[in-house]
């Protein structure tokens, strides 16, 4: 029944799939259904990845230069680094791995049908459209160069145009993300099959629930936040004006009380993708499973404590200064432990090194400098000299970018097989890998040495410019120079390597070859169903067994790909060997 | 690595002028002080040997880790590869020991960690009472450094071996002072007052000096707020404290013959905090130029009775001037510009100018008067060039200039 | 061509049709994903539980934002608090709660199936929430008519008249602490100076008396030491010597919670009449009342946020 002959078109002959339920672009844009979904904020988020990854590439061509240069103003500089950080945060990276791989995968992963509400699924992409809109909106009005973080009052007070559409926009996308969170919650709670316990969820769906935890608690303070700004600036209010009887601090509070839970939603899902990487492509049971789950839950309630550590230089009181920092640890042991568990997990394993195990070790590998290079920060007294410098930025590029950005391409191939029914190409897969692994370094960890000798951030211009005379405090360019270069260069490798993957996975779409139901050997249910998945996911209610265990899995010449013996798999989990 | 030199020189030709011409009268061009280690720049305050050994103590820690992990993950990767379509590898899925061990090590040695940074930062928020206290007020986008006599600079100048007290305040947004080789940084806030504190204890004197950053996002200029700090020691530093708060007066007393020493030296200097924001040959910038950037003249000739300057959406300025108006005399309507900048607009530019109003003192305000007035010689030729340096003719030789 | 956006009904394709699903032939409003329609009801429940839950930190927000403001400035509050008008804030307080009740009833009627008073208690939860609006548009019209307005606005005259008045009273000296550094530039018009606090006349205040020791005893020393609480003195805010500095941060943060709560009845007033229509089709029974339940959460939520801001805007002085 089936070749190893490359297909030309995807599902052509495949009996009816998501993907040829129905044909046209209404029946897109009307879809309830959840895979299609993912799959339309899938590719909104990479287009939106592209926009911004093109900003991140003009500051870095700027800062090979450090002094004025004619292509590029000051004004279009602070833009520009703005427009990069609010577009990866808001548009990629929050949603990226909740909204398009976790719609897709959550439902069949958890032996649902769909999500609980699929209508608002819907609706919550269109309100991503409507905010990128908004994003689009405020270009058109004049851009804004307020950095990402809009603090006041500089963002209350600033001339740019574009200012209240973006965060009109931003309100919007925390609605989106409110939505999402609301949507998992409950399937999680009320559609798992029967068998399908707390403790034999897979432990991607624990991280997408603890996750959609703080996105139901956290964004609407966002949503406020964003809310007075506008206020702000439309009615001059004065709630952050210090003439008017204000504080500026205010909103730094109220931002970052939104704003460091954002970033746990950024990590926890990425994590739970690194779990089921590691265990299926070591074909070994997760190692901890239970301290893992209880990890991502304890994560999410520790995220509400910790805000102030961004507010060590901000005139916050010692006081708070002191308890953010202590309780600030209480979030970093967990992750670091996940990290043990992980190789554990690939101890008397079975690895198979494809592309998505690769990224799921590059995960390791740079997620383990992302957190560690954390703990310096975390520490008030190192924290004054690093605060607000280029070790900031190299610290939480390694954790967003090297950490959840790489997890969440790393799921992307580990599930593409299952979501288009073709294969990329594994030879381009891994050159891609390297590339954006090699840049990725090459850009940021020269980054934490920048950030350690002083260099601010946010700075068009690093000559020592004072009152208009350049080079005014000497030496700067001498001293930063060489790690500018070699930043900038890095940069440019990994955007090479995106490219490429970009390329190949476009191509495979096209021309892959076709996917068998399981070509990796995961033992979790939505390898179980055919790739790509039909259009109600289950011709039957599954047979849920223990999502780790792979003694029921073998491979079958014929297909190309594993298969599970579902009868022997779900009697291994009623037969006493749990987690 | 000369290759990378090679590249990174050819790179370094900006499009903006060379760094060297940056003063006029001063023979050497002091320097700035250089890191010498590979993560941290030259320590130069009490705060520096304990701030840099909890980093390179975390660093090792780190180091360590790091290592290990990578160690391991690559052993375990090339060891228990897959070997065919083998799918099934069984091992262990628990063991409480393990776990345990390493929850509770790392948890150790952060406790520890905090502890230390908790320490550190202790003593730099517990300035010593006796402590030198300089007032500093940051605005878009320049410092200013007033000492207890009432002297200012642009650049901090401190004394060594004395501990220092700074009590900020912003005139508009956040910014942040920093100097890396101190370790110290602290939020500027508009609204309040926020302070730090250091002793240096190593002189520079007027040959080297550290940086000073802002490094709170502040605007277009955020990145051109750059300082100099100097540390001299207690005799240098009380002569210079003595001289900066009487540096017009030592002006005027050294040149008693030449009154308009003062605009022609002391104008240029006072100029710099202007020059952010008001080019001198008409050149456009966020405010008006001084100079002629309309056609009607540059800023003392436009607002003559017979010219006709733009104010408030096109109401002429000459309508606030003269006797019986609102500014009696034009010198007037430029003080007033001065200190309450947001009473007349110019049009066609924002309200976004601060008021001067506590950093200039009415000396300081009526130099800038005389330096607006005095932009172009008698025969029409500048007095000034691009940059604020005085370039016409001089009277005898200024004494008490830099 | 065919419709995959069907309101209140499953796929209409015939999939029931494939997995034999009774349940989804016997109940047309079961969604094709849920299994039963208790499981749907189930689900629906919680996910209004934890929407409502989002709306507790949105306003959670805006009431730490009230505290800290008073705390930061108590006699601000205490003495604005004075032009709100509690009479009929009282009424919106009584007629959100009668609301709620005819929401409540509301739902006991679709699960008891009496569609009659079901109708009859929606189209009462409406002119309730109807009512409390028109109530609030006068509220805040007789406020902006007095310039008891947020911002700048605050300091303006309320008229050529007014500010006749206003200027003809006598002029505070100007206090270069109070004084505003830099004009806001969205400004545009100018700031008067604040006019300070008068002196307490501390002669009038009784000294506690002495008790056996020669030491007054504690509780008169606290009684003596008890705040002025300062009454407005004028109806024209501008022209009492007793406003305090401050005083238009409490109409900024009254607006805004009032405001955003006002937005969210409005939202109500959308939804409820939405449930109107479709209950006076015979849409809800004992089978299917999930979207009555669900509103009335919504609903009671909407009257609990309420029940917080009144008290602490209205009646705390």
């Amino acid at each position: 029944m089936t070749t190893l002959d490359a297909r030309p078109t995807i599902a052509a002959e495949a009996p009816d799939n998501y993907l040829t339920f129905r044909r046209g672009l209404l029946s897109w844009l009307f879809t309830l259904d959840h895979k299609r979904i993912g799959v339309m904020y899938l590719f909104a988020a990479l287009a939106s990845f592209f926009v911004g990854g093109v900003m991140a590439l003009l500051v870095r061509t700027k800062l090979l230069f450090p002094g004025e240069v004619a292509w590029m103003t000051a004004d279009q500089y602070n833009k520009a680094f703005t427009l990069h950080g609010a577009i990866m945060v808001f548009l990629v990276i929050i949603p990226s791995i909740p909204a398009a791989l976790g719609n897709f995968v959550l439902p069949i992963m958890l032996g649902a049908k769909d999500v609980a509400f699929p209508r608002l699924n819907l609706f919550s992409f269109y309100l991503w459209m409507l905010g990128a809109i908004c994003a689009v909106w405020s270009l058109i009005a004049g851009g804004f160069d307020t950095g990402w973080t809009f603090y006041t009052p500089y963002s209350s007070t600033s001339q740019a145009g574009g200012v209240i559409p973006v965060l009109v926009g931003v309100f919007i996308l925390g609605f989106s993300s409110i939505f999402t969170g609301i949507n998992f919650v409950v399937t999680i709670h009320k559609l798992r099959p029967p068998g399908m316990t707390w403790f034999r969820m897979p432990l991607f769906l624990w991280a997408l629930y603890a996750t959609a935890i703080i996105q139901v608690l956290a964004t609407p303070v966002l949503g406020i936040t964003v809310a007075l700004l506008v206020i702000e600036r439309a009615f001059n209010i004065g709630i952050f004006d210090p003439s008017m009887g204000g504080d500026p601090v205010l909103f730094q509070h109220f931002f970052w009380f939104y704003s460091h839970p954002a970033v746990y939603i950024m990590i926890l899902p990425g994590m739970g993708i690194i779990s089921e990487i590691i265990s299926v492509h070591s074909h070994r049971h997760i190692f901890g499973f239970r301290f893992i789950a209880f990890s991502s839950i304890a994560i999410a309630i520790f995220s509400f404590l910790v805000w102030g550590h961004h507010m060590f230089t901000s005139g916050q009181s010692p006081l708070m200064n002191v308890l953010f920092s202590a309780i600030t640890f209480s979030v970093a042991i967990p992750s670091a432990v996940k990290v043990f568990n992980w190789l554990a997990t690939l101890y008397k394993g079975s690895i198979s090194l494809n592309t998505p195990m690769l990224y799921g070790l590059s995960f390791i590998f740079l997620f383990t400098i992302g957190g560690l290079t954390g703990i310096p920060l975390a520490v008030l007294s190192t924290d004054i000299h690093l605060h607000d410098t280029y070790f900031v930025v190299a610290h939480f590029h390694y954790v967003m970018m090297g950490s959840a950005l790489i997890a969440m391409i790393g799921g992307l191939h580990h599930w593409w097989p299952k979501m288009f029914g073709v294969m990329y190409s594994e030879f381009w897969g891994k050159i891609a890998c390297a590339l954006v692994f090699v840049g990725f370094n090459l850009t940021f960890f020269t980054q934490f040495m920048l950030g350690s000798q002083g260099m601010p951030r946010r700075y068009y211009a690093y000559d020592g410019t004072s009152a208009g005379i350049p080079g005014y405090v000497e030496g700067m360019a001498e001293t930063f120079r060489i790690y500018h270069h070699i930043s900038t260069g890095g940069s440019y490798i990994m955007a090479l390597g995106f490219v490429i993957t970009g390329i190949y996975l476009l191509h495979s779409l096209f021309a892959g070859r076709k996917a068998p139901a399981n070509p990796w050997g995961g033992a979790s249910l939505e390898w179980q169903c055919t790739s790509p998945p039909p259009h109600d996911n289950f011709s039957k209610t599954p047979r849920v067994g223990d999502c780790y265990d792979f003694s029921a899995v073998h491979w079958d010449e014929k297909q190309q790909g594993y298969v599970v013996d579902a009868d022997a798999h779900a009697s291994s989990a009623t037969s006493g060997k749990g987690h | 690595m000369t290759v990378l030199n090679s590249i990174t020189s050819f790179l370094a030709q900006t499009a903006a002028d060379p760094a060297a011409a940056a003063s006029t009268s001063a023979p050497v061009e002091p320097t700035s002080i250089k890191s010498t280690e590979f993560w941290m720049p030259a320590g130069a305050s009490n705060f520096a040997a304990e701030v840099d050994w909890v980093f390179h103590f975390i660093n090792w820690i780190n180091v360590f880790f790091f290592v290990l992990v990578v160690a391991i993950m690559c052993y375990f990767v090339w060891k228990y590869r897959q070997k065919g379509r083998e799918v099934y590898a069984r091992g262990p899925n628990h063991n409480l020991p393990l776990e345990l061990g390493w929850t509770i090590l790392p948890t150790i040695i952060v406790v520890v960690i905090f502890f230390m940074g908790f320490k550190g930062y202790v003593s730099m928020r517990t300035p010593p009472a006796d402590a030198y206290q300089i007032d500093v007020t940051a605005q878009q986008w320049s410092w200013q450094f007033k000492y207890p006599n009432g002297a200012t600079s642009a650049d901090l100048y401190v004394p060594a071996g004395k501990p220092v007290k700074l009590v900020m305040r912003s005139n508009d947004v956040l910014h942040s002072l920093y100097i890396p080789d101190f370790r110290v940084k602290q939020d500027v806030v508009p609204g309040r007052y926020t302070t730090l504190w250091f002793q240096a204890d190593a002189a520079t004197g007027e040959e080297t000096y550290h940086r000073l950053f802002c490094t709170e996002y502040c605007g277009k200029d955020h990145s051109r707020m750059n300082q100099r700090v100097y540390v001299l020691g207690e005799v240098q530093f009380s002569d210079w404290v003595t001289k900066q708060g009487r540096w017009l007066e030592e002006l005027a007393v050294k040149n008693p013959g030449d009154a308009s020493i003062l605009w022609k030296v002391g104008g240029p200097r006072l100029y710099g905090r202007c020059a952010s924001c008001h080019t001198i040959d008409g050149a456009p910038g966020t405010g008006p130029s001084w100079g002629n950037y309309d056609g009607s003249g540059d800023v003392w000739d436009r607002i003559q009775a017979g010219a006709v300057h733009k104010v408030d959406g096109g109401k002429p300025i000459q309508d606030f001037i003269g006797p019986g108006k609102q500014y009696e005399t034009p010198e007037a309507y430029l003080r007033a510009s001065i200190l309450n900048p947001g009473e007349h607009v110019v049009s066609n530019y924002g309200n976004v100018m601060p008021t001067f109003k506590g950093q200039l003192r009415d000396a300081e305000v009526d130099v800038l008067i005389d330096m607006m007035k005095n932009l172009k010689d008698k025969d029409g030729k500048p007095n000034f060039d691009a940059k604020g340096r005085f370039i016409g003719s001089m009277g005898p030789a200024p004494a008490g200039s830099e | 061509m065919s419709n995959a956006h069907s309101a209140d009904s499953h796929d209409a394709h015939g999939h029931d049709a494939h997995h034999g699903h009774g349940d989804h032939a016997k109940y047309p409003f079961l969604a094709h994903h849920f299994d039963t329609p208790n499981q749907q009801f189930e689900s629906g429940k919680l996910g209004m539980w934890v929407f409502l839950a989002t709306e507790v930190l949105f306003f959670g927000a805006l009431f730490v934002m009230y505290a800290i403001m008073r705390f930061k400035n108590p006699e601000v509050f205490s003495y604005a608090s004075n032009y709100l008008d509690t009479i009929l804030g009282g009424i919106n307080t009584c007629v959100l709660i009668l609301s709620s009740l005819t929401m409540a009833v509301g739902v006991r009627a679709a699960q008891t199936n009496k569609k009659g008073l079901l109708v009859t208690c929606l189209a009462l939860t409406l002119a309730g929430a109807i009512g409390f609006l028109v109530i609030k548009y006068f509220e805040y019209r007789h406020k902006f008519e007095h310039n008891l307005k947020w911002g700048i606005a605050f300091y303006q005259p309320i008229d050529a008249q007014d500010a006749e008045t206003v200027k003809m009273a006598p002029k505070p000296v100007e206090n270069p602490v109070l004084a505003i550094a830099a004009p806001n530039p969205s400004a545009g018009a100018k700031v008067e100076p604040i006019v300070p606090l008068p002196p307490v006349d501390r002669s009038a205040i009784a000294l506690p008396k002495a008790g056996p020791d020669g030491v007054a005893t504690v509780a008169l020393v606290e009684k003596a030491q008890e705040p002025v609480h300062y009454k407005p003195q004028a109806e024209d805010h501008l022209l009492d010597p007793m406003l305090p500095p401050q005083t238009h941060r409490f109409f900024a943060i009254y607006y805004i919670m009032t405001g955003l709560h006002g937005i969210h009845v409005l939202i109500g007033v959308g939804v409820i009449a939405w449930l109107l229509v479709m209950a006076m089709r015979g849409a809800y029974s004992s089978d299917y009342f999930t979207p009555v339940d669900l509103v009335g959460l919504y609903w009671h939520v909407v009257d609990l946020v309420w029940i917080f801001l009144f008290p602490l805007f209205y009646l705390i002085h």
